[in-house]
C-alpha cells in the first residue's frame, strides 16, 4: 500500500443496497481498478432523504445523525446516487442550521461526500477507467446531481472515454424523469406522463443503452421501458465503467 | 376572491394529461420559451450572475417594503393620483366598484393582470352591470370562450388555432379561418372599438418604482398602453411586493423579466405612469387610482422561510421549464397562479392543507430555480411546506398529516436506525418479491399503494442478498473497519 | 390627511419585517445608489465615447432592430428624413379605410421637419399635438385615432435592444406612438446609447440635475406591437402599431 493511495468509504444508497447490489459491486470494481482503498460501514441504512422530501424533518435528522456518526472519520465518501449525495452535501447542513455542534459535523461530512462521477473526475482526476463497451449510449441527467452538485460534464467525459462507446445526446436529457421518490407513488398519473416523455426521447435517440447516475431515476425509466418491451439497456454509470468487454 | 379548486389537482392533472391538444401546446410552449430563456441567460454580457444581482435588488426592496410603499404613495398622491391600501381582496374589489360607480362607468377595458384574477375583480364589476373586456389577445380568447387562463403569460396556450377560429366565427361573426394573423386582426378590430368606447381602464403593475413614484406596465401587444391611455379613468392594481426601490433597479430587472417571460431582450412596451394626466396633457386619464393589495402577503413577509417568494416578478419562466406543468397544464393548479410559482404562492394564500397537492405534487427537480430571473429557490419552499403538512404548523394553521402516514415514517425511522431489523425486512421483502416476480425478475401490476406505480411500470424485486451482506462475505466480518 | 387604512397597512408591513428602525439614515439607505462608483464610471464612459464607438453603436442598433421587425432608415440630414417619411406615407394605405391623415408630436426635431408642408403635397393633413390652454382632448383623441401614421421622436434609443425611450410631456402625448397603425420615430444619431444601464444612468442624472424627478409618463418602445397568443405564433400588429419605422439622422 503506497502512502498516497486514495482511500474512500462506500456510501451505498438503500435502493442499491437492497435492489441493485450489482451496481455497488460494479462501483467497487471500478474504484479498485483505479487503486482506491475501500471500506464500507455495513451498519449503514438510509440517508434519510425519503423522510426529508416528505417533510418529516425530525426523522430525517435522526437518520442524518446516524449517518454522520458512521461516516465522519472517512477520508472521502463516495456514493452511486447523485440524489443521496445531494442529501448529505446540501440538506444535512440545512437540517442542523440551528444546532451548532451538529452543524459543524454535518458540514465536515458534507464536504467530503461525492457522487461517483464527481469523485472519479474531480477528485481522482481520471476520465479513462479502462472500460470497454460497444454501442451507442445516451445519458440521462438526474436532477439533483445536475442542479445541486453541478454534475454535467463528469459522467459525459467518463462515457466518452469508454472504448467502443458512442455518446449520443437525447433531446431534453436534463428534464426530470418523473421519479421523485414518494411522488411517483402518490401522483402516478403525472409521474407516468413524465417518464413516458423521457422514454420517448430515449427511444428516439436510437441507442443501445441509457446510462444514469441514480438508480431511482433508472428504476423508473427502466420500469417503463421494460413494460413497453423496449430494447434499450438501462445501466448505472458504474456498471458501464465496470464493463471490460470480456463476457 | 378567485374560485379555489386546488383540491382537484389530481383529477385536473389527469384531465390535462389525457388532452392531446394541450399536450402538444405545452411541448411547443416549453420548447420555445423554456429553451429560449436558458439561452438568453447564457448570452448575457454580464454573465448568468446577473440573476443574483437581480435577486439582491428584489430582496432589498422586500426588506424595505414599508418605506418603499410610503414613498410610492406620497409621490403619486402629490401628482393628484389616488392610492388605496387594500388589506384584502374584498376591500380592493369594493374600492374599484365604488370608483366605477362614482364615475358612471359602463365599459371597462382590462390589461392582463394576475392580481385582479386573484381578487375576483371581473365578476364583481360585471355583477354591477358593467361590461368588462379583457384585451390581451390570450385573455380575450379565454374570456370569449368562458374559460380560465392556463398560463401566466400565455393565457390561451391550451387553445388551438382551430378552436379559436370557430370561437371567433361564432362570437365575432367573421368567416372561419385558422390563420393566426387573420384571427389577430379580427380581435384587433373588435378590441379597438372597445378601447375607444371604454370609460375605464384597469391594469396591473409589473414593478413600481418607489424613488420616482411610478407604476410600470409591460406588454408586447400594446393593449395595456391603450387601457392606461385612452379611458378617462385608470385603475392599477398591484400586489404590495411589486415595487423596486430605485429607478436604476429596473435596468436589470426588466431585461431579466423579458428573458424569463418570453425569451426576449426587452418587452415590446414599458410604460411609466406616475399619476393622472397633467392639466396641459393632450391625452391620458383624468383620474388615476393605484390599489396596493396585501391579501395575505404580509403573512408571507413575516415568515423568513417564505419571504423569498415575494421577490417573484410573475414572469412565468418557471412554468416554461417545469416538467410537471409541462404535463398537466395550468388549470390543474385550481387557482390563477399555476406552475412552480403557484405551487408555493397558492398554498400560502388559500391555505396549506387545502392546497396540499400543490406542495406535494412535484418532483423537486429544481428546473424552476435555474430558470427564475431572480433565482427563487422554489424547491426549498416546497420542502418547507411539506414539513408543515407533515407535523402541522400553528402560524399557518396547518393540520398535521393523519396518524397512518406519521406511523409509516415513525416505523421507517426505527427500522433504519437498526441494521439488523432492517436486514430482516429486506429479506422478507425479497422473499415476497421473488414469489410475485416474473421470469425477468420484475414485478408487474401490484395491488395497494404501489398499484399506481405498477400500472405503467415494472418494479424490480428486491435482491436475494443485500450489498452489505455481499460485502461482509467478500471482506470477512471485519469489512466495516477502517483498516 | 393621514389615511387610517394606509397607516394600519404600513404598520402591518413593518411588523412583518420585525419592526426595523426607520430613522433618516435607514430611509436614505433604502433609496441610495447601491453602486455609485459603477454609475459614475458609466457616465464617464458615455461622455467620453469616441466617434468610432458611436459608429459601432449604430451597427449594434441595426443588428438589434432587424429581428424585431423595425424598419431602420439611416439618413444624412433632415431633408432626407422628410423624404423617407413621405415615402412611407405615400406607399401605405390607412388600415381602417378613410382618408390618409397623419399625427405628429410638437417637438423641436419633428417641427423642424415641417411635415405639414411636406405631406401637403401628397394631400395628407398633419395634426400636430400642440399643447394649449383649454385644449379639447376629445378632438385630440379623434385626430390621433383618425391618423394612420404617427410621427414622434424619442429622447434616447438603446442600441442593444433597439428600444426607443421618451418621457411624455404635454406636447409629446403617448397615443401618437400607439393608436395609429404606423409609427415613425425620428432621432439623431447622438441619441443612441449602448444599453439599459446607460439609459437608466442618464435618466438618473437628469433627475438629479433638474431636481424635478421623473414627473411625466414615460414610454419605452421595442419594435412594433406583437403577440404570440395563438399557438405561440408571432404576429405583428396586435393592438398597437403594425409597423415601426426608425429614422436616424446622421450629422
Ligand atoms: S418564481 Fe421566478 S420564474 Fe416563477 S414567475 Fe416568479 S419570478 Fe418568474
Amino acid at each position: 500500500m503506497t502512502p498516497n493511495q486514495p482511500h474512500a468509504t462506500l456510501f451505498i444508497q438503500c435502493l442499491v443496497d437492497g435492489f441493485y447490489p450489482e451496481v455497488a459491486e460494479a462501483m467497487v470494481k471500478v474504484l479498485r481498478r483505479l487503486g482506491v482503498r475501500l471500506d464500507c460501514p455495513t451498519d449503514q441504512t438510509c440517508c434519510g432523504q425519503p423522510a426529508f422530501n416528505s417533510g418529516y424533518r425530525g426523522e430525517a435528522r435522526k437518520a442524518a445523525k446516524r449517518f454522520i456518526a458512521l461516516f465522519e472519520n472517512s477520508a472521502a465518501i463516495v456514493c452511486p446516487s447523485g440524489s443521496c449525495a445531494t442529501m448529505v452535501r446540501r440538506h444535512y447542513p440545512e437540517l442542523f442550521e440551528s444546532d451548532g455542534p451538529w452543524l459543524e459535523r454535518a458540514l465536515r461530512v458534507a464536504d467530503k461526500t461525492y457522487e461517483l462521477s464527481q469523485y472519479l473526475v474531480d477528485v481522482l482526476g481520471v476520465t479513462d477507467v479502462g472500460a470497454r463497451f460497444c454501442g451507442r449510449i445516451t445519458f440521462h441527467d438526474s436532477c439533483h446531481p445536475l442542479r445541486y452538485l453541478g454534475v454535467r460534464e463528469q459522467p459525459r467525459r467518463l462515457i466518452r472515454a469508454v472504448a467502443g462507446a458512442e455518446l449520443v445526446e437525447m433531446v431534453d436529457s436534463d428534464r426530470c424523469c418523473g421519479f421523485g421518490g414518494a411522488f411517483s407513488v402518490k401522483y402516478p398519473d403525472i409521474s407516468t406522463a413524465m417518464v413516458e416523455y423521457k422514454a420517448q426521447r430515449i427511444i428516439e435517440a436510437g441507442v443501445d443503452a441509457v446510462v444514469g447516475c441514480d438508480m431511482g431515476c433508472l428504476m423508473n425509466i427502466g420500469g417503463y421501458l421494460s413494460r413497453m418491451g423496449a430494447d434499450v439497456k438501462v445501466m448505472h454509470l458504474a456498471q458501464l465503467l465496470a464493463e471490460t468487454g470480456e463476457g | 376572491m378567485a374560485e379555489i379548486a386546488c383540491e382537484r389537482y389530481k383529477d385536473m392533472a389527469a384531465t390535462g394529461i389525457a388532452d392531446p391538444v394541450l399536450q402538444r401546446a405545452l411541448i411547443n410552449l416549453q420548447h420555445r420559451f423554456g429553451r429560449g430563456t436558458a439561452e438568453a441567460y447564457r448570452n448575457l454580457p454580464e454573465g448568468p450572475e446577473l440573476r443574483f444581482q437581480a435577486k439582491a435588488i428584489r430582496q432589498h426592496a422586500i426588506d424595505h417594503l414599508d418605506l418603499l410603499l410610503e414613498r410610492l404613495a406620497d409621490k403619486i398622491e402629490a401628482r393628484g393620483g389616488h392610492v388605496f391600501f387594500a388589506e384584502d381582496a374584498e376591500a380592493a374589489v369594493t374600492y374599484c366598484q365604488k370608483v366605477a360607480d362614482r364615475r358612471g362607468v359602463k365599459r371597462i377595458v382590462k390589461g392582463k393582470s394576475m392580481v385582479t384574477e386573484e381578487i375576483g375583480l371581473n365578476p364583481a364589476l360585471m355583477a354591477d352591470g358593467i361590461e368588462v373586456t379583457e384585451t390581451d389577445l390570450g385573455e380575450y380568447i379565454v374570456q370569449l370562450a368562458g374559460d380560465h387562463p392556463s398560463h401566466i403569460i400565455a393565457p390561451a396556450i391550451h387553445k388551438t388555432r382551430k378552436e379559436i377560429g370557430r370561437l371567433f366565427a361564432d362570437k365575432l361573426g367573421i368567416p372561419y379561418t385558422e390563420d393566426p394573423p387573420t384571427l389577430t386582426r379580427a380581435a384587433r378590430k373588435a378590441l379597438r372599438e372597445k378601447f375607444m368606447a371604454a370609460d375605464m381602464g384597469i391594469t396591473g403593475c409589473n414593478l413600481a418604482c418607489a424613488q420616482t413614484g411610478h407604476i410600470t406596465t409591460l406588454s408586447n401587444e400594446g393593449n395595456i398602453r391603450m387601457a392606461a391611455t385612452l379611458p378617462k379613468t385608470h385603475i392599477a392594481v398591484m400586489g404590495m411586493e411589486r415595487v423596486a426601490a430605485r429607478l436604476s433597479d429596473h435596468a436589470i430587472l426588466f431585461r431579466l423579466l423579458a428573458m424569463g417571460a418570453a425569451a426576449q431582450q426587452m418587452a415590446g412596451y414599458v410604460s411609466y405612469i406616475g399619476g393622472p394626466a397633467g392639466p396641459d396633457s393632450l391625452d391620458g386619464p383624468e383620474e388615476f387610482h393605484l390599489v396596493i393589495l396585501d391579501n395575505g402577503r404580509s403573512r408571507i413577509l413575516a415568515d423568513p422561510e417564505f419571504r423569498e417568494m415575494l421577490q417573484c416578478i410573475r414572469c412565468a419562466a418557471c412554468l416554461n421549464v417545469c416538467p410537471v406543468y409541462g404535463e398537466i397544464g395550468g388549470h390543474a393548479y385550481g387557482y390563477p397562479y399555476s406552475g412552480p410559482v403557484g405551487a408555493v404562492v397558492t398554498p400560502l394564500l388559500v391555505g396549506v392543507n387545502r392546497a396540499k397537492d400543490l406542495c406535494q405534487g412535484e418532483t423537486l427537480c429544481g428546473a424552476c430555480r435555474d430558470a427564475c430571473p431572480v433565482a427563487i429557490d422554489i424547491p426549498r419552499m416546497l420542502l418547507a411546506l411539506r414539513a408543515k403538512l407533515a407535523v402541522g404548523d400553528d402560524r399557518w394553521n396547518v393540520a398535521p398529516a393523519g396518524p397512518a402516514e406519521r406511523a409509516v415514517y415513525r416505523i421507517w425511522s426505527r427500522l433504519i436506525g437498526n441494521r439488523r431489523a432492517y436486514d430482516l425486512c429486506l429479506r422478507a421483502a425479497g422473499a415476497g418479491g421473488r414469489l410475485l416476480a416474473g421470469k425477468d425478475g420484475m414485478l408487474g401490476r401490484l395491488p395497494g399503494p404501489l398499484s399506481g406505480w405498477t400500472r405503467s411500470r415494472n418494479l424490480p424485486s428486491p435482491a436475494a442478498k443485500s450489498f452489505m451482506q455481499r460485502w461482509k462475505e467478500m471482506e470477512g466480518e471485519g469489512g466495516s473497519n477502517h483498516d | 390627511m393621514t389615511d387610517p387604512r394606509r397607516t394600519s397597512f404600513l404598520k402591518r408591513v413593518r411588523s412583518a419585517l420585525g419592526n426595523p428602525l426607520r430613522d433618516e439614515s435607514a430611509i436614505s439607505a433604502a433609496f441610495a445608489d447601491p453602486r455609485p462608483a459603477a454609475t459614475a464610471a458609466l457616465a464617464k464612459r458615455m461622455r467620453e465615447r469616441p466617434p468610432e464607438e458611436r459608429a459601432a453603436l449604430l451597427v449594434r442598433l441595426s443588428e438589434a432592430a432587424e429581428p424585431l421587425n423595425i424598419q431602420l432608415v439611416q439618413v444624412p440630414d433632415e431633408t432626407a428624413a422628410v423624404e423617407a417619411i413621405a415615402r412611407i406615407v405615400a406607399n401605405s394605405l390607412p388600415e381602417w379605410g378613410g382618408e390618409k391623415r397623419a399625427a405628429a408630436w410638437d417637438h423641436p426635431l419633428i417641427s423642424a421637419l415641417n411635415l405639414q408642408d411636406a405631406l401637403a403635397d401628397l394631400g395628407v393633413p398633419v395634426f400636430v399635438t400642440r399643447p394649449a390652454p383649454d385644449v379639447d382632448r376629445g378632438r385630440v383623441r379623434r385626430a390621433v385615432a383618425d391618423a394612420f401614421v404617427g410621427v414622434t421622436s424619442a429622447e434616447w434609443c438603446v442600441a442593444a435592444t433597439a428600444t426607443l425611450a421618451a418621457r411624455n410631456p404635454p406636447g409629446a402625448p403617448r397615443s401618437v406612438s400607439l393608436v395609429p397603425s404606423i409609427h415613425v420615430a425620428v432621432i439623431r444619431a447622438e441619441q443612441v446609447v449602448a444599453d439599459f444601464q446607460e439609459l437608466y444612468a442618464l435618466l438618473n442624472a437628469e433627475m438629479d440635475e433638474e431636481g424635478r424627478g421623473l414627473t411625466d409618463a414615460m414610454t419605452f418602445i421595442t419594435g412594433p406591437s406583437k403577440t404570440a397568443d395563438i399557438e405561440a405564433t408571432l404576429v405583428h400588429g396586435a393592438h398597437g402599431p403594425r409597423e415601426l419605422h426608425l429614422i436616424v439622422i446622421h450629422g
